[in-house]
This record gives structure tokens, sequence and C-alpha cells, in this order.
């Protein structure tokens, strides 16, 4: 479903990802390991098209992102979740009204809109808090809230960088298991993480990355 | 329809977010048409005064003392065939002096101590529409010099030239300070989106992230932008209509203009209309320079 080859990208000559080529099939559950620097999130910005490679090709379901007009890029976006360390929600708007931000920009009927978002807030836990604003909530539910509006619109991908970075170990258990039940209904997940807490809880394949390059490629682990 | 609200929503939120940089814009704008308004107010009155005066003017067409009846005739005749020629009446000397006599009833006696009458004859012209302005005027009055047995044209030449110069002065310069004042408009109302764009550049990217196109990010600052403008263009129209009612009515209190108050007219209510939409379209050309600056990328 993703497919990268000989991909490179650098950052004011600096190199950032260098020769990267590698596969993710549709379903899978995929680690992306690394330190500080590796080159984890750059990856995943050139999944979601936010930044575009020096070299090489990026191919998802079949279509080069390099041959994306910017007008597709949106189009690209609403097939991709994403989860941030960082949450980033706005503080301003209720709990639905972030979960629902990525329907409200693709245009959905209000019914739709209600039923999805219930959806989704009710797989993360969280549906009895739709009313009330982030600042209100600890940072494992603003977590969870953030992974509700990556998956509102059933994603066929959802990438996390660093999902557990600010959060404890228990914390860390329950979004793990979130992820998989997510991965369970047939969506691509992959997780960005240095965490090896993370790693010790989940049994699939690993990708590590080190200095932009690709050091490992670990198929599932019997 | 959720979408309209929510783009609706923001651009209100926007605006009550950064409400003192808001106040500011609009305040400055209307300021600034208000300025471009008091050049087209001028303008507008001077126009219509020229228009009114070149309706009004009459050319005296004078005839030498010694014409006989038979040239009196000519000359009438060719008048009446000229097509710039509305209208013509005869004003013998007899009926010159008899006027004189009415309008200066106290310098009459100066005209008794010459003896006979020394008015001459004339034609009062109307000419037609056409033929007012000033250098159509000009045209004409020298080509009726030389008819035989014309003595003078004379008509109100200074004053018609004079005020048509100062029209097109005015023109000129209600041009230039409104092109020059209309881009400081836009500058002002470009920082303030600006501004909001810059308070809100995480809401942009999260909603760049998740899928948003970029008309659906652009939308509510473009809206703000617009309400900006119209809500400055109308202001700086309340300010001009009380400004021109209180220039009114101390011209109605000076005894001297006595009459000319009538005379002012405010902006005709299309013109109003014209002038807010102008506003709102250079409120949106201001947030659509910002929204360039601000980058493709993220917004």
């Amino acid at each position: 479903m993703i497919q990268l080859f000989h991909v490179s990208k650098y950052y004011d000559r600096r190199l950032a990802l260098s020769d990267i080529t590698l596969e993710v099939g549709k379903g899978e559950f995929i680690l992306l390991m690394g330190p500080s620097g590796a080159g984890k999130s750059t990856l995943l910005k050139l999944l979601i098209g936010a930044e575009r490679p020096e070299e090489g090709q990026i191919f998802m379901q079949g279509r080069s992102l390099a041959k994306l007009r910017p007008s597709e890029i949106p189009l690209l976006r609403r097939k991709v979740g994403v989860v941030l360390q960082d949450f980033r929600l706005l503080p301003k708007k209720t709990v639905f009204d972030n979960v629902s931000l990525p329907l409200l920009v693709q245009g959905a009927a209000n019914g739709e809109i209600r039923r999805k978002v219930t959806e989704a807030l009710r797989a993360v836990g969280l549906d009895h808090k739709k009313d009330l604003f982030p600042p209100g909530l600890s940072t494992g539910e603003q977590q969870r809230i953030c992974i509700a509006r990556a998956i509102v619109n059933g994603p066929i991908v959802l990438l996390a960088d660093e999902p557990t970075g600010n959060l404890d170990p228990d914390l860390t258990s329950e979004i793990i298991e979130l992820f998989k039940s997510i991965n369970a209904r047939g969506t691509t997940v992959i997780v960005a993480t240095h965490d090896p807490n993370v790693l010790a809880q989940v049994n699939r394949r690993v990708i590590t990355l080190d200095h932009g390059k690709l050091v490992s490629n670990e198929p599932v682990s019997a | 329809m959720r979408r309209l609200l929510y783009l609706l929503r923001e651009a209100l939120a926007n605006v009550l977010t950064n409400r003192t940089t808001t106040v500011v814009a609009v305040a400055t704008t209307a300021f600034t048409f208000a300025c471009v308004g008091v050049f087209l107010l001028l303008y507008v009155n001077l126009r219509a005064m020229a228009l009114s005066l070149e309706q009004d003017i009459q050319v005296m067409v004078y005839l030498q003392d010694d014409v006989t009846g038979q040239v009196k005739s000519e000359i009438e005749q060719q008048l009446k065939a000229d097509r710039a020629v509305a209208a013509l009446t005869f004003v013998s000397k007899e009926q010159a002096l008899a006027d004189f006599q009415v309008q200066f009833p106290a310098e009459s006696h100066l005209l008794q101590g010459l003896g006979q009458n020394p008015l001459p004859a004339s034609f009062v012209v109307t000419l037609a529409a056409e033929s007012r302005s000033s250098d159509a005027m000009r045209r004409w009055a020298d080509r009726t010099k030389l008819i035989t047995g014309v003595g003078q044209v004379q008509y109100n030449q200074d004053w018609v030239e004079a005020l048509a110069g100062m029209v097109k002065y005015i023109e000129l310069a209600a041009i230039i300070v409104g092109v020059i004042l209309s881009a400081a408009s836009v500058t002002i109302i470009a920082n303030t989106i600006r501004l909001a764009l810059y308070s809100r550049r995480e809401e942009i990217e999260i909603l760049g992230m998740i899928g948003a196109s970029t008309t659906f990010i652009r939308v509510p600052y473009l809206l703000e932008g617009a309400a900006l403008g119209l809500l400055g263009s109308a202001l700086s129209l309340v300010i001009l209509k009380a400004g021109f009612e209180l220039f009114r009515h101390e011209i109605r209190s000076a005894s001297r203009f006595l009459g000319v108050d009538a005379l002012l007219t405010f902006f005709p209510w299309e013109m109003c209309l014209v002038l807010v939409l102008v506003g709102l379209f250079l409120g949106c050309a201001g947030s659509f320079l910002s929204l360039l600056r601000f980058g493709e990328g993220r917004a």
C-alpha cells in the first residue's frame, strides 16, 4: 500500500533521510524506531505530503506523491490520520468540535458528523466528555481525543509520531492497546517512537532508522 | 450548511479575538476613506455646479451701432441657421436701456449725461447642450465675431473656464488621493489579517494536517478582511454625512451664502452603495495579500 524507493531528504544540505527503500502492506502495524534525529518524523512528513523528497519516489495506493498537484494534497491527507506527541488540539473548541474537524473540512452532513464523531469518541472511551474543552482533560485523555480525530473519517493509514512521548507507562499501554484495536479493524498503523516500552508491548514489524539511514527492517518475530 | 456556519463563526471569532486591532483597523480605514470621500464630495458638487452654470449661461452677441435693419435680419437668419444655437432673443437699444435702468436704478443718471443711448442692440443666444463646454463656446464666439455687423461677443468666459479647470484639478486630486489612501487602507487591513493569521497559525497548521483545502482555510480571513473594509467604508460615509450636514448648516446661517446650501448635494444612494462595495473589495484584497505572504504551504 505504501512504497518508498531510494528516498532521500535534505534540510539545508543536512541529510535527514538517505536512500530509504521499504514497503508497507495493507493492514500492517509497524513500529518505526530510532533515536531523536534519526529521521522518523521526516519520513512521516513525507507520507502526508508536508515535505517532498529530493530523491526517490513514494507511492501510496499505487499513486506517486511526487505527481500530486497542490490541490490534491488535502485529498491525500483525508486518507491519512495523524497523531502527534503534542496532541495539537484546539483549546477553545469542545472535544466534539475538535474530533469533527476532519469531517467538517470534507463537507460531511450534520447527521454523518454526529454519528461518526460519537463512534470515534466511543472507540477511545471518551464519548461522555464530548462537551468538555481540551485544557480540562488529562494528557492521556487529550491523546485519546487526538486519536479519535485521526480515525473519525476512516483513514486507510494512521501515522503516529511519538504518541506516548508525554505519557506515563500505564497511559502508554492504554494508547498502544488503542492502536492495536484500530489496526485490528483493518487500518494500517505506523507508530514512530524511541520509547522501548512501546517496543516491549508490540510484537510487530520494526523498522529502525539511525542518522537518516535504514538500519534494520525486522519482520514480526514468532 | 455546518461548513458555512463554521466559516462564518471562524471569521467572527477572528474579529472578536483581535478586538483592539479590529477597532483600530476599522477606524483608520474609515478615516482614510473619509479623506477620499471629501475629495469625491467636492468633485461631485463642483461638477454639478459647473453643469448648472453651463446650462444657464447665455452669450451676448452685440451689434455694431450703425447696422441697418437688413443687416440685423441677415445676422438673425445666420444665427437661427447655426446648429450650435438653441434659442435667441433680440434686445433692441431701447430695451437694453430700459433693462439697465431697472437693474441699476442708482447708476441710470450716468447714461442720461451722455445724451444719446450708448447701449448697443444685441442677440441673447442660448447655445445647444453640446456647445456649452468652455472650448466649444470660445470657438463659437470667435466664429460669430466674424459675421458682418457683429460688434462683440461676450459670455462669462473666465467663470466657465475657471470652474471647468477647477473641476479637472479636483478630479485629478481625487484620483491621486483615492489611489494612495486606498493602498493605505489595503495595507492596514492586510496587517490586521496578518496578525490574525499569526495568532492562529497553529490552528491553520492543524487544519492543513487534517486535509482542509486552501480555500477552506482562507475563507474566514477573506470574510474578516471584507467585513473590515465594509465597516470602514460604511463608517466613513456616516462621518462624511455628519460633516456634510454640519457644513450645510454653517453655510445656511451665513447670510452672504444665501441659497448656496440648496445647491449642495450628498452622494446619491447608488454611489454610497458603490463606495461600500469598494471598501469590501479593498478589504478582501488586503486579506488576500496577507494570505499570499503567509504562504501557500500553511494557508
